[in-house]
């Protein structure tokens, strides 16, 4: 485009240095917020971490180091005592049932998704019907569906129960929240039911980007469909689909409402989140539980740069 | 799979039978609550489930006179607005800024604002109830509104921030050259083209907000509390409560699920952060 009138250098600087302390200007808002609300508390609780700290003596605490991870004592007789989080079975326990909530969760999730977009993105009748419809397991509070689910999946009065029990698929009514065996099944049921729409509007958006003649083009020459798929579509969607996985497993791994209310007392379902707001509200043991959040927080960090690292994704979205 | 223009009718049928059973599985819950709202407690704990019975408006009757409904509607409405509102204002000029004037720095702060997400929210709620509790905001409005627009500021700045890429630099370059001060460039360059992004980021914030229940629960009660709030009053173990939280949950989602309906369209374009379009 050509400029209808010259400006002149000078004032172009001026203009320029002007723009240029406006935009730091704008920032502030959002950085002060951010630090005030965002940093602070998490600085605050790594402190806690620290220290001993208690609920009801919120500034009493003392500096204690790295006691709430991990201590050791040697007794007289020559045995070493190791006490903390990094010992405590409940902790890895924990651990455990996070990574294997998250990864099953999410990965079941993206695939469901995957297909369901696929469905949907073929031509059928109200298709925007459809979609709006399965929309709404995702705009609805955890709270809410976590309970529908809790009473669906009641062994008395359940429907579920009843459903399989009619197709024979179960010969007896299953505790699904309340046996150790079938609680993990329940959270994941009912998080993929939660969000397998939100994984299939992502990849729906992704698969209506991709040109029609390219797959005409495939059709053509005869390549086959599952061929296509693998070549084509995936590669095409998987911009957004990464960064759909990665803002997911982010709350997956931190996943606490719908443990909380679905199966607050299985000891299988229990994550990083639940044992640490166990541990510093319930049990009294403040700063321990602030030490699992603080690792909970580097877990998560870690896992982010790795996989921003290997999957080589560009979340600011500079490579498009 | 792909859809071509002269698809056969069988074909066609075959679709679209399946998407609908596919949506079918997915809303079925949603279905049961909402039909199980007008049962009676006695029908709603029936085996098999009934499906054909003579409704009844009991249960909304009795959770409006527990606990006043429009009490809690009126507070998710006011927390969710005004948090969507006051974050559009922080995080439109943060994500104006960082893509029409990006430093070396500009990667980094997107970066920082995502690990704020990485902290459990459990780890932050010791803190901010301090602070609450110090400025003497515990259950009131406003200190969730503050809490809810802090929560979604990284998410709206991040969305923002990829609309805003995705405005040719050219247009701007060309309002400069016209002499345009930052006044006129907003006004009649970033705030048009930017519309459906700015659109979009607040109605994924208004839906966020909505359905916020840890900090609802935590920071507000009777004073402040949103629908989340009134939902999670109805526990019971014993089993004969069902009608009447599906009664109180059908209250609470039936305005976002009204709202989402005539808004889906933006609703997706926000949901991918407008990495895809």
């Amino acid at each position: 485009m050509t400029p209808t009138h010259v400006v002149s250098p000078s004032d172009k600087a001026e203009l320029q240095s002007q723009r240029k302390r406006a935009a730091l200007l704008f920032l502030v808002p959002m950085l002060a917020a951010l630090v005030l609300v965002a940093a602070y508390p998490l600085f605050r609780s790594i402190y806690f971490s620290f220290t001993d700290t208690s609920l009801t003596n919120l500034y009493g605490g003392q500096w204690v180091g790295f006691d709430n991870y991990l201590s050791w004592r040697t007794l007289p007789s020559g045995r070493t005592i190791y006490r903390g989080t990094l010992v405590d079975q409940a902790w890895w326990n924990a651990v455990w049932n996070t990574v294997r909530f998250a990864v099953v969760s999410v990965s079941l999730e993206a695939f469901f998704g995957m297909m369901v977009a696929l469905v949907l993105n073929a031509e059928f009748k109200g298709r925007g019907l459809v979609r709006a419809a399965i929309l709404i397991p995702w705009a609805i509070p955890t709270i809410v569906s976590a309970k529908m689910w809790s009473w669906m999946l009641n062994d008395q009065f359940g429907i579920v129960n009843d459903v399989l029990m009619k197709l024979g698929i179960i010969s007896q009514k299953i505790a699904w929240t309340a046996n150790v065996d079938t609680a993990m099944l329940a959270v994941l049921i009912v998080d993929i039911w939660k969000t397998t729409p939100f994984m299939a509007l992502l990849c729906l958006a992704g698969l209506q980007m991709i040109p029609k003649d390219v797959y005409e083009a495939s059709k053509i020459d005869g390549v086959h469909p599952v061929k296509v798929f693998f070549k084509i579509t995936l590669p095409l969607v998987k911009p957004a689909l990464m960064v759909a996985i990665i803002f997911r497993m982010l709350d997956a791994l931190r996943i606490f409402d719908l443990i909380y209310v679905l199966t607050p007392n299985s000891s299988s379902t229990k994550t990083m989140s639940i044992i640490s707001r166990e541990n510093m509200i319930e049990f009294d043991k403040f700063a321990y539980g602030s030490a699992q959040s603080t690792l909970l927080f580097t877990f998560i960090a870690l896992f982010v740069i790795l996989y921003i690292w290997l999957g080589r994704v560009d979340l600011s979205g500079d490579s498009k | 799979m792909q859809s071509s223009p002269n698809s056969k009718p069988t074909t066609l049928i075959i679709r679209t039978i399946a998407a609908w059973s596919v949506a079918l599985l997915l809303f079925f819950p949603l279905l049961f609550l909402a039909v199980t709202a007008f049962k009676t407690e006695g029908q709603a704990i029936a085996v098999p489930s009934l499906w054909v019975f003579t409704p009844t408006l009991e249960n909304f009757v009795e959770v409006q006179a527990r606990s006043n409904y429009l009490h809690y509607v009126w507070n998710s409405v006011v927390t969710s607005v005004v948090s969507t509102i006051l974050g559009l204002l922080i995080a439109a000029p943060a994500a104006y800024s960082m893509a029409f004037s990006p430093t070396k720095r500009t990667k980094d702060i997107l970066m920082w604002m995502l690990s704020t997400k990485m902290m459990p929210a459990v780890g932050a709620l010791a803190p901010i109830y301090v602070m609450a509790k110090t400025a003497g905001l515990l259950d009131t409005k406003f200190s969730l509104i503050v809490v809810f627009t802090m929560s979604n500021l990284p998410i709206m700045v991040w969305m923002l921030y990829s609309h805003f890429k995705d405005i040719p630099h050219e247009i701007l370059e060309a309002s400069r050259m016209d002499g345009a001060g930052l006044w006129d460039e907003f006004r009649y360059v970033l705030l048009p083209l930017g519309m459906g992004g700015l659109a979009s980021t607040g109605l994924l914030c208004l839906v966020l907000a909505w359905n916020e229940a840890f900090w609802a629960l935590n920071l507000g009660s009777a004073n402040a509390g949103t629908l989340a709030t009134l939902v999670a009053s109805y526990s019971s173990p014993e089993g004969l409560f069902w009608a009447k939280l599906s009664a109180a949950s059908l209250m609470a989602i039936a305005p976002i699920i009204v709202f989402g309906w005539f808004s889906q369209k933006q609703l997706v374009q926000g949901l991918t952060f407008g990495a895809v379009k």
